[in-house]
This record gives structure tokens, sequence and C-alpha cells, in this order.
């Protein structure tokens, strides 16, 4: 418990993690904005907004474990945070759960703003025509989109744990889940690519009808956990083994 | 009480430890000196639980370190500077370490002023000075109020000022029943305030004593590290 307050703490006075977390807020608001006027329900073009949260949540999960890494000038010795990290709390386990849950709670709590912010907006610019989302449907996608969020953020943070890096697992996944989508593209090639974590997760919360043959919401969700798990799990190995 | 036995570390084919030993006492300070290279720092980080040892043990009182819980309340320990990350403040660094460990946070306003940081507190670690950050780093290893002390190159970037400051710190402690355990590569700055020295050279303790003891038969400390660490003068 010590840990996990000691992790929310040092994510809470990062200004990366601030960072990501107005990417979130702010960037999903814009992009449901500038979607309104497209012949889309309010709630549909709320939802256009996810992947600038996917990028946020990614931001939260790297800088969570990449910043222990960042060295400090040469001329004032060039130490690292790690050192502190891994002294107070030697228990390496219990540094990576501590790690995970703060950036569960960071992430949850970042949906928990943001999808209500942008869903209220495009519901005061976007005149809705035509048969709009159940009240029940609205709710499961929200908590899908942001069970989404929270494995890509997981996913993120082992990848940087296995790596001892930040920037290869920065740029591969805000590229891909923001510019152009690589597995997206594999899935028009080889339908093993739905299996792929980004994408066996893209109906937790997109519409169904637009990503075909892509698994359904529960077993998309399930492969996509599962991904999550073997991710972490690795991550432990790796980091409990080797030397600081 | 520190207890280090046979330690052997290798990296890739190289030995960089070869069954290191020694022991550092509760009220005395002990100094751990050597070149550069000598295999200080790896001695230090197994010693603290973050690196592994291919065999041996570095125990405090007979328990590893990896077993401590809250482990700021029995060691305090700085390796590599202040061990903050740049984009912090002092106040905010000391915040979660303290967090960690549940040590209240009213030690923070303590710890600073007994480094001598109390005006700095609000400063980004990225403008600290190496000797700022290396009071930063021993404002985090008093926290807990520990009973065992361990510091890595504590001396390293601190003006006159600074280490006539540490002596007497770090006298305080071994006086009032610590144990103090400090590495350095320059003996001279640290002679006046050790107890005990341990002297490591290429990976092999190559003498342990009192300073009396390891002088003896030589012209002074410095004449006596040379001889001892194959070093030319």
């Amino acid at each position: 418990m010590n840990a996990l307050r000691a992790e929310l703490r040092k994510a809470l006075s990062l200004p990366a993690v601030w960072a990501g977390l107005a990417v979130t807020l702010f960037g999903s608001t814009a992009i449901a904005v500038l979607n309104s006027g497209r012949g889309k329900t309010a709630f549909e073009t709320a939802l256009g907004g996810m992947p600038l949260g996917t990028v946020g949540a990614v931001v939260i999960g790297v800088v969570a474990f990449s910043h222990e890494y960042t060295a400090n000038n040469a001329d004032a010795g060039g130490g690292r945070q790690i050192t502190t990290t891994l002294t107070v709390t030697p228990q390496r386990i219990r540094i990576l759960l501590a790690k995970v849950m703060a950036i569960v709670l960071l992430v949850v709590g970042s949906a928990a703003v943001t999808l209500p912010v942008t869903i209220g907006i495009t519901h005061l610019i976007v005149d809705t025509t035509g048969p709009g989302v159940s009240f029940g449907d609205a709710i499961a996608r929200c908590l899908g989109g942001t069970l989404y969020w929270t494995l890509m953020a997981l996913i993120a943070f082992a990848i940087t744990v296995i790596l001892r890096n930040g920037v290869i697992p920065l740029i591969v996944l805000i590229v891909n889940s923001s510019v152009v989508s690589v597995s997206f593209l594999l899935s028009k090639l080889t339908s093993l690519a739905f299996w792929l974590p980004d994408v066996a997760g893209l109906r937790l919360f997109s519409d169904v009808m637009t990503v075909e043959g892509a698994l359904d919401a529960g077993p998309g969700g399930l492969v996509m956990t599962g991904w999550a798990v073997v991710f972490c799990v690795a991550a432990g190995f790796v980091f409990t083994r080797r030397d600081a | 009480m520190i207890t280090i036995d046979q330690v052997v570390k290798r990296r890739r084919s190289r030995t960089i430890l070869d069954h290191v030993g020694f022991e550092a006492r509760p009220g005395r300070v002990t100094a751990f000196l050597g070149p550069n290279g000598a295999g200080k720092s790896s001695t230090l980080r197994i010693l603290l639980g973050l690196d592994h040892a291919d065999s041996g043990t570095a125990l405090f009182d007979g328990r590893p370190y990896r077993s401590l819980s809250d482990p700021l309340r029995t060691v305090g320990s700085m390796l590599e500077g202040s061990g903050a990350h740049r984009s912090r403040t002092a106040r905010n660094h000391l915040a979660w370490v303290a967090r960690s460990n549940g040590i209240p946070q009213r030690r923070i306003d303590e710890v600073l002023d007994e480094v001598g940081l109390t005006k700095d507190g609000k400063v980004r670690v990225a403008k600290y000075s190496l000797g700022m950050g290396q009071r930063l780093g021993i404002a985090a290893a008093l926290l807990g109020e520990p009973e065992a002390l361990v510091l890595d190159e504590p001396v390293n970037g601190l003006d006159p000022e600074g280490i006539r400051w540490i002596r007497g710190l770090l006298r305080g402690l071994a006086d009032a029943g610590g144990t103090v355990l400090l590495s350095s590569h320059l003996m001279t700055e640290v002679a006046d305030v050790a107890d005990d020295l341990v002297v490591i050279a290429g990976g092999r303790i190559v003498t342990t004593g009192t300073v009396t003891d390891v002088t003896a038969g030589y012209g002074d400390l410095e004449e006596a590290f040379f001889a001892l660490t194959g070093g030319t003068r």
C-alpha cells in the first residue's frame, strides 16, 4: 500500500504524466469536435476521439517506468531514480504491482473524466437524427473503451520494462494507435492480425459495422487481456532477474 | 552490523569481485577504499540488493537487504548521487521516498535542514550542482532515521565546507551507535573520520583494519594506499 501511494505520488509529480492526461482529455475532445457534422450520431462522434485517449494511455504507461532510467546531468553525477526506487522498495514484484495499479487508476480516472465530457459536448453540437444508441449499449461501450485504454497502457508499460527504454514503445505504439495502424493494415493481408492486441480489442468500443471480420467485443477483450497478462508476466520475469 | 562474506560477481567472463568479504561494525565509521573500477560500487550494489552476486552473502544484522520491509528505517543509502528524477523538486522527491516507507512527511523539513538544502527544497533537481545532489541523496538516506548508513563516494563534488560537514555527520551517527560504511577513492578525505579501513583493488580485498593497522610500516596512509593497490606515486 505504501508502495502504491509512493508510485501515485511519483506519477502525479511528473510533467510527462500530466501531458498524457492532457492528450487524453483535450485530444479526444478536439477530435470529437472536428468530426462533428459528418452525419454520425453524437455518441459515435464522441467515440471517434478514442484513439487520442489510447495515445494518452500509452504515454502514461511508458513514462511510469521509463522516467526511472532518465539520467541526471553528467556534471550532477548522472544518477538515475531507479537506484532510489529499488532501494526504498527492494521487493521488485511489489514495485511492478504498485506501478500497474497506479497506471490503472490514472487511466481509469482519465476515462471517467474524458468520456462524459466528450459525449456531453458532442450532444450539444451534433444534431442527432436517426436512431441513437441505447443507454445500456452506451455504458457498455464506454466501459469497453476504458478497458481498451487500460490494457494498452499496461502493454506499453510492460514493453518499456522489458526494453528498459521508453522511446521505442512510445513511437511504435503512438504511431500505431493514431497515425496509421500497422496491425490494422496487416489484417487486410491475413485474418491472424485480428488477434494482435490492439485490433483484438477494437470492438470493445467501436461500432460493430466498422471493422469487417474483427473479433467480437467479448472474445476480443479476452484476447487483448491475455496479451496484457503475457506482456506483464514477461516484464516481471525480466525485472526480477536482471541487475538494476 | 554489516557482514559481507565471500561475494563473487562475474560480468560475462570477467570476475569483478573475487571472494570479497569484510565487516562494518556498529559505533564505527568504516571507509571502503580503492581506486576507480576496483569494485567498490559493485560491492555496495550487491549489499543493497540492486545487483545479484554469483555467490556469497551480504547481510545487515544477518538479513539480506531484499528481505527488509520499509528498509529506510534500518538502512539509509546513497548511490549515484541524488537518485532523483531531474524534473522533480527536492521536496517532491523526498515526499515519495518518505511515502514508500511510511515515514511521516514532517521528516522532509528536518532532513532538508540537516543537509542544508532548506532554501533549495523547491528547486528542480535538474538545476542542482553535484554537491547539492549529494546532499539530497544524503537527505533521503537520513529520512528513516536508520541505524546503518551506506554511502557511495559521498564526498564527491563537495566543497571543503561540505566535506567538513559530512565528516561531522558521519562521526555523530557512529558515536550514537550507528554503523557507517562509506566508499571513496579519495583516501585522505576520509582518513580523518574513519575508524576502520577496508582496501580493495582489482576486485579483491587487499587489507582491512584500523587506520593504525593499515598504515603500519608505511610513512602515511597515502603511501600505504598506493603500495597496497599497486598504483604508482
